[in-house]
């Protein structure tokens, strides 16, 4: 909890301008969903904020959960666990938003819990298993595995995340139009 | 020019500097355009935005734009010193409009960022025939300038002095942040020297050297000036632009005047030679700033001539000087970029919010608290920040000006094109607009107005065979009533013909056969030629009659959220008014909620709340639910139900209904309970949600959280 509440603090100070990229190379933001641990990378994190209550938009996929008021912006919220298909679970003090910034569009993202900041060298990131159980939908959004001490980061694409329809998604909105 | 200037900011500057110039020469020629001919205040006018414009897009390479250009300014540059007699006026003015689009058009291609490749000569070859034709036919008692490259020398006239010749100081600060202030001071060194007998300027080097840039913004800019012409033309000629803080100008005596830049010093001053041109005063000049520079290393205490260079470079005194000098009371504008503005404006509506949680904070509610001095201190919060909202509200605000100028011009164009004699007037073409929504009634408008001329006027015959004044009259007129602008474009022609509207509407069964034709009322019937591939006029014109339109300027009208009225008397004219919220961003709305959820619907849209009783409800078997109010049936949408919402209320007794009406279907709405009606701002949904159908943006409540605002007409589809 104090990690996070130190995070909390942190606001834009990650967002602000091109100078603090070279810092910012090889640094994760990681945080726990379900049983595993992902990592972002922090270019892509603009702020962390507590949960707060989310107003729900009809007739929308079931992991957006709908929209928050970041100080008078509105943004769209994207729970992490439906969007992996890991099930609902039962938000909590140490659930959080994380505010992310890919090419202009502006989520946040629902976790559990947020992990902490590391520094992982390209030598230690891995390309993800091509074997691996099928079912577990969050291994398309994983671009590599970082190891972190005798752990494991999933590293997220934030894009792919954000906008890659799965398939089964695909069907269904096919059948909709229809 | 030094070739480290950003060119980006530098096509910037020459573009919204040139639109500016070419605005405000439409703008002259419009105004002067019934006239017989020019007068001579405008004459200049056009001469000095020709030579500016040349100027600047010989800077820029801009050859075509600089070609047409120089031959409008010999045209004008004719007229100013010959003045002629019989010039044809109205072809001078299409010939003034025809460079003038010319320009802006190539203008918009430099903005596109595509080649600028215009064809200019045809345009120089009227233009010659014309200056050819009013040499001939004018009086030829003076010689013209034959060749413009000579025109130049006159800007430039030896600087003999003579009694009428007054001389004055000049001091220009900018704006900090203005980028090549260097560029802008020559800019004002160019226009003033078509008045000035003898000009110098201090720092000197202001093309040569792009270091003299920030000199200016940190020292200012200054100027001495012999002419003969008052401090009013002075300051006129340097204008108040977005760049110019403060223009102060000093008049003096010549003995002052020859001491240079001192504003008052008594040390000795540069020897302004009045012999030799001003070029050669120039050359001069810079051979002793070299000198005075290097002495000046050497020497410090001796004054050198050519002395205000090197002040220029000691801060110190001269920001002395500046403090001392009475301050411009000229108003002065910046342009701001609009992002930063919205950033504003999302920052108060914060702002407001932050208040009303802290003000109503739950803190508070505990009993037997002394809160005397808080709630007079909050008072005084909520009104500073009304205050706020309000004036960034304001900084939105555009006067319509330009864009009737527009018009105007529109008028002019098709009233020539058909021969008809028409008289344009405007009124209350300051009414201030959202920025937003001037983008979108211009080509509304230019419909309206355009239809005004083409159909509402008669031709000179037929207003001469029915009596009235040949001289037809479009006025175009802007007011602001109860919160909505009304924009009335009014003709006193021959008005619409119901009759032949009538009958076309049946020929295009749009008419209810069993209705027989007088039970419809005019507003009715004038509404019919709003819709689409309607059009009464028999003959296709350039302009109009094809039908297309007057639906397309309803729909305009209506997607941010207006209307349009018609109104007619047969053989007086026709009135067309807009009726247009003042701004998109903030709308009436009532605020309702169902199950968890807020939602919001626009005002205008709501006929009538109801709450019924289950057995005015009509079920079919199909699930589609009506119900039946005063012998009316209204199709029912459940608003819970139509969006699988949670916990929304199932009987219709405990909800309430609303009665929307768009576009004349009604439709019913069931949501649980009304909270209130209020002002909101509309936001749009993020992109990254897909469009649901019937939600239009979403908007943030007094307390922080989130509505959907609901869009009527998605619903009633």
């Amino acid at each position: 909890m104090d990690e996070t509440n130190r995070l909390l603090g942190m606001q834009e100070e990650t967002n602000s301008g091109s100078d603090s990229r070279d810092t910012q190379k090889g640094k994760y933001m990681t945080f726990k969903s379900g049983p595993e641990y992902f990592g972002l990378e922090i270019q892509y994190v603009q702020q962390i904020i507590q949960f707060q209550s989310i107003t729900k938009i009809p007739e929308t996929e079931d992991y957006i959960k709908g929209l928050i008021n970041l100080r008078g912006r509105i943004i769209p919220v994207v729970d992490v666990r439906l969007r992996f298909k890991q099930g609902a679970c039962e938000y909590n003090d140490k659930t959080c938003i994380l505010v992310i910034h890919v090419k202009d569009t502006i989520v946040g993202l629902v976790v559990e819990q947020i992990a902490e900041v590391v520094e992982i060298k390209e030598e230690n990131i891995l390309p993800p298993p091509s074997i691996g159980r099928a079912d577990k939908a969050h291994h398309k959004y994983v671009y590599g595995i970082g190891k972190v001490g005798n752990t494991v980061k999933l590293l997220l694409d934030p894009e792919k995340l954000l906008y890659d329809d799965d398939s089964s998604d695909l069907e269904s909105s096919k059948l909709k139009e229809e | 020019m030094a070739e480290d200037f950003n060119t980006d900011s530098m096509l910037d500057m020459y573009l919204f500097e040139n639109g500016q110039l070419l605005e405000q020469l439409q703008e002259t020629v419009l105004e002067q355009k019934d006239a017989d001919c020019f007068d001579e205040d405008s004459i200049n006018e056009i001469f000095r935005t020709m030579h500016t414009i040349k100027g600047s897009s010989g800077i820029m390479m801009f050859d075509n734009i600089t070609a047409v250009s120089h031959k409008l300014e010999d045209i004008f540059f004719y007229l100013r010193e010959s003045h002629p007699d019989n010039v044809p006026h109205v072809e001078l003015v299409e010939h003034v409009l025809e460079v003038e689009d010319f320009i802006s058009n190539e203008m918009e291609k430099i903005r596109n960022g595509d080649p600028v490749d215009g064809d200019a000569s045809n345009i120089i070859a009227n233009l010659d025939k014309f200056l050819e034709m009013i040499k001939n036919g004018g009086a030829a008692g003076k010689v013209a300038a034959e060749n413009v490259h000579e025109e130049p020398k006159h800007f430039y006239i030896a600087p003999v002095a003579t009694s009428a010749s007054r001389f004055y100081k000049i001091f220009i600060s900018f704006f900090p942040e203005t980028e090549m202030a260097n560029v802008h001071a020559y800019k004002t060194v160019y226009a003033l020297k078509e008045i000035a007998e003898d000009i110098m300027y201090s720092p000197e080097d202001i093309l040569t050297d792009e270091k003299s840039g920030e000199t200016i913004i940190k020292e200012g800019f200054r100027i001495l000036l012999q002419a003969q012409c008052t401090e009013q033309e002075v300051r006129d000629l340097i204008g108040v632009g977005y760049d110019i803080e403060k223009v102060e100008v000093y008049e003096c005596d010549a003995n002052q005047f020859l001491l240079g830049f001192d504003f008052g010093d008594q040390a000795p001053a540069p020897q302004i030679d009045l012999e030799s041109s001003v070029e050669t005063i120039e050359e001069k000049q810079e051979e002793k700033q070299k000198e005075g520079a290097q002495e000046k290393k050497e020497e410090k205490p001796k004054i050198v001539p050519g002395d205000f260079v090197i002040q220029s470079k000691e801060p110190g005194k001269q920001k002395k000087l500046a403090k001392d000098k009475p301050k411009g009371e000229k108003a002065s504008f910046i342009s701001v970029n609009v992002s930063k503005m919205d950033q504003l404006m999302d920052l108060i509506g914060e702002l407001v919010i932050s208040e009303s949680v802290v003000l109503q904070s739950s803190d508070l509610k505990v009993p037997g608290l002394n809160l005397d001095n808080f709630n007079k201190a909050a008072a005084q919060l909520a009104s500073i920040s009304t205050d706020l909202q309000n004036v960034i509200m304001s900084m939105r605000m555009v006067p319509l000006t330009n864009t009737f100028q527009k018009m105007n011009r529109i008028v002019f164009d098709v009233s020539r094109k058909l021969g008809k004699d028409i008289e344009f007037v405007m009124v209350g073409e300051t009414t201030e607009v959202d920025k937003n929504i001037i983008e979108h009634i211009s080509d509304p408008l230019m419909h309206l107005v355009r239809n005004a001329v083409d159909h509402g006027i008669e031709t000179n015959e037929e207003r001469v065979d029915s009596g009235k004044v040949e001289k037809g009259k479009v006025t175009l007129s802007a007011r602001t009533e109860a919160g909505k602008v009304w924009i009335s474009v009014e003709d006193n022609g021959k008005g619409l013909d119901r009759d032949k509207i009538l009958a076309k509407a049946r020929k295009q069964g749009i008419l209810d056969d069993g209705k027989p034709d007088g039970a419809y009322t005019d507003k009715e019937v004038y509404q019919f030629i709003t819709l689409p591939g309607f059009s009464t006029n028999e003959q296709v014109t350039e302009y109009s009659g094809r039908g297309v339109g007057m639906d397309v300027v309803v729909q305009n009208i209506q997607a941010i959220g207006g209307a349009l009225e018609i109104e007619s008397t047969p053989g007086h004219g026709s009135t067309m008014s807009l009726k247009i919220p003042l701004t998109l961003a903030i709308i009436d709305g009532i605020v309702m909620e169902v199950g968890s959820s807020s939602f919001v619907m626009e005002t205008g849209v709501i006929k009538q709340f109801i709450r019924v009783k289950e057995d005015m409800m009509v079920h079919e078997p199909n699930g589609d639910e009506f119900v039946m109010i005063r012998g009316d049936c209204f199709p029912v949408i459940r608003l819970g139900k139509w969006y699988g919402l949670e916990e929304y209320r199932e009987s219709v007794e405990d909800g309430v209904m609303l009665i929307l009406e768009v576009e004349d279907r009604k439709i019913c709405l069931l949501v649980d309970k009304l909270v209130g009606e209020q002002e909101i701002v509309v936001k749009p949904i993020p992109s990254y949600i897909k469009k649901v159908k019937g939600l239009s943006g979403c908007t943030q409540l007094g307390d922080g959280s989130i509505a959907l605002i609901l869009d009527a007409p998605g619903l009633v589809e």
